[in-house]
This record gives C-alpha cells, structure tokens and sequence, in this order.
C-alpha cells in the first residue's frame, strides 16, 4: 500500500471538491477509468461510508472532522495512514484485491472495511 | 465509592451552582469550566501513565492525553478568535478541588487497587462531565462557535465514556 497524509485544510478542501467533481461523473466512466479516489469522512467517532468499494490502483482519503485524531490502519497493520489531526486527510492507494478491515488505531471500536476488486480485464 | 461520591458532590455543585449565583452561567464561565474539566482528566491520566502497567488502562491514558489536548487546543484557538478571556466561576474551583483529593487518593495506590480506582473514576467523571456538558452547557451557551465546539467535544467525551465502561468492565472490579 501506498500512503500520504495531507495534513493542511487546503489540500483538505482540495480532495472535497475532487470527491464532488467524481460524483458527479457518469457511473460507467467511473468504473472503467484509470485510477480513482474515495473518500471517507471521519465524524462523531464513526466512518462514514463505513464500507467501501474500489478496484485495483484506486485510493482511499480519510478526512478527519472530529476534534479528536483519528487514523486510519488496518487490522493486520499493512498499512497506515498516521495520526490525523482534525481537517487532516491521509490517502492510501491499494494495488492489490482483498477485504481490508480496519480500525481507528486510537479508538478501536470504530471499524471499516474497504473491498478492493481486481480491474476489469486484468 | 469514592468515585461516585466525588461524582455526586460535583453534581450538587452543578445543580445548585446556578441557583446560588441568581443566573445560569455565561459563555466564559462555560469555557473555562470545560477547559478546566479536560485539564484534570489529562493529569488524571499522566498519574495513570506513571502508575499503571496494565496495557488496556495505559492506552485509556494516552487516548484522554490525547485526545483533551485537541479538544482543549480548539478550545484555546475560538477564545483567541473571539478575543475573550475564559472566567473563572465556582463550578471550575469545585472540580479543581475535587481533582485534587481524587489525585491524592490515586496517588497512595498501586497495582490492580490503583487501575480499578482510575477507571472508575474515569466513567464516574466523563459521565458526570457529559451529563453537565449535555444538559446545562449546551442549552446555556449564546455563541454559536463556542456551542459548535461543545457539541463536538461531546461527541469525543462520550466516546471516552463508552470506552471507560468497557475499562470497567475487563478490569473486573470488585465493588
């Protein structure tokens, strides 16, 4: 896995509005189109969408809105996105399919998962 | 016990604190009480960190450091935004007070004794804080950010109440 954490408002704003940018795509395009981002908003201890769906060589951003850091880390500890500050977002890119179960490493009871499925034709 | 006696003094204070004052709180006096009441949990919990060799009530103790310090650094960023100074009021020297003979309790203990007493009184404070939070700050508070930054910080404290029940429970106190 691939990580990067974004730690400025700015950049926050800036995976925002390309959240909105790709919701606003025609489904088709954006399930055969090269790679893309997810995100998933980090509010009142919860991950919303809790469970997420990707395909090979698309990225997950975490943006956290609570007071409280937050992170984003899988069960096994794979990957990471680190501590994020509230307004902060972390990226990871998943290069390989699977059932990534993960938690919020300082408040555990927080859960999410995020399925990857391979790339069509690969 | 002692725990929930600290918990039931304290309440009485927030219940009649009003009352003896001839008018509910204002926005400073709020501020400064909840700042103080992270404050305390955060020395709570550094004491924890010094005492402590159970794994589950270290992480409890780092999480409240951690998590009251973001809390608290909100807290100071709005009131130097708004250009005001948090008040103290007689509800904040209640709870400092109470802190006080908690912490000297604490401090005479070690070993399981020492982590029952801290996670008791963990749940017994952030249920204490948060019914007050809930109930009398919120509704009370005239400024819309401060009112905001409440409503947030409860969401966060009673995450950490969640979390001391579950500390209570596997830590199988007796009593």
């Amino acid at each position: 896995m691939r990580g990067l954490n974004l730690p400025t408002r700015r950049r926050f704003g800036q995976g925002l509005g390309t959240a909105l940018a790709l919701a606003c795509l025609p489904r088709a395009l954006r399930a055969h189109d090269g790679a893309h981002e997810v995100e998933v908003h980090v509010a009142r201890f919860a991950f919303e969408p809790a469970r997420v769906e990707i395909r090979v060589g698309d990225s997950v951003t975490w943006l956290n809105r609570d007071l409280a850091p937050h992170t984003a880390t899988a069960d096994g500890g794979g990957w990471d996105t680190g501590a994020l500050p509230q307004g902060a977002a972390g990226r990871i890119t998943f290069d390989t399919a699977g059932h990534h179960s993960y938690v919020c490493a300082f408040h555990p009871h927080m859960k999410g998962a995020v399925v990857v499925r391979p790339r069509a034709g690969a | 016990m002692k725990a929930l006696s600290l918990a039931l003094a304290l309440a009485a204070t927030v219940a009649t604190f009003g009352a003896e004052a001839g008018e509910p709180m204002n926005d400073l006096e709020i501020a400064h009480t909840a700042y103080t009441a992270g404050g305390i949990d955060i020395r709570y919990a550094h004491l924890a960190l010094a005492v402590s060799e159970d794994d589950a009530v270290r992480e409890f103790a780092r999480t409240m450091i951690r998590d009251h310090s973001a809390v608290n650094e909100a807290a100071g960023t709005l009131v130097a935004e708004l250009n005001v100074t948090p008040q103290d009021n007689a509800l904040s020297r209640a709870l400092v007070e109470g802190a006080s003979a908690k912490r000297a309790e604490l401090t005479a203990l070690t070993g399981a004794a020492f982590d029952c007493a801290y996670a008791t009184n963990e749940l017994a404070y952030h249920r204490l804080v948060n019914k007050t939070v809930a109930e009398t700050f919120i509704p009370a508070v005239t400024v819309a950010p401060l009112k905001a930054l409440l409503e947030d910080a409860l969401a966060t404290f009673r995450a950490h109440e969640a979390h001391a029940e579950h500390m209570v429970a596997e830590l199988k106190c007796a009593g």
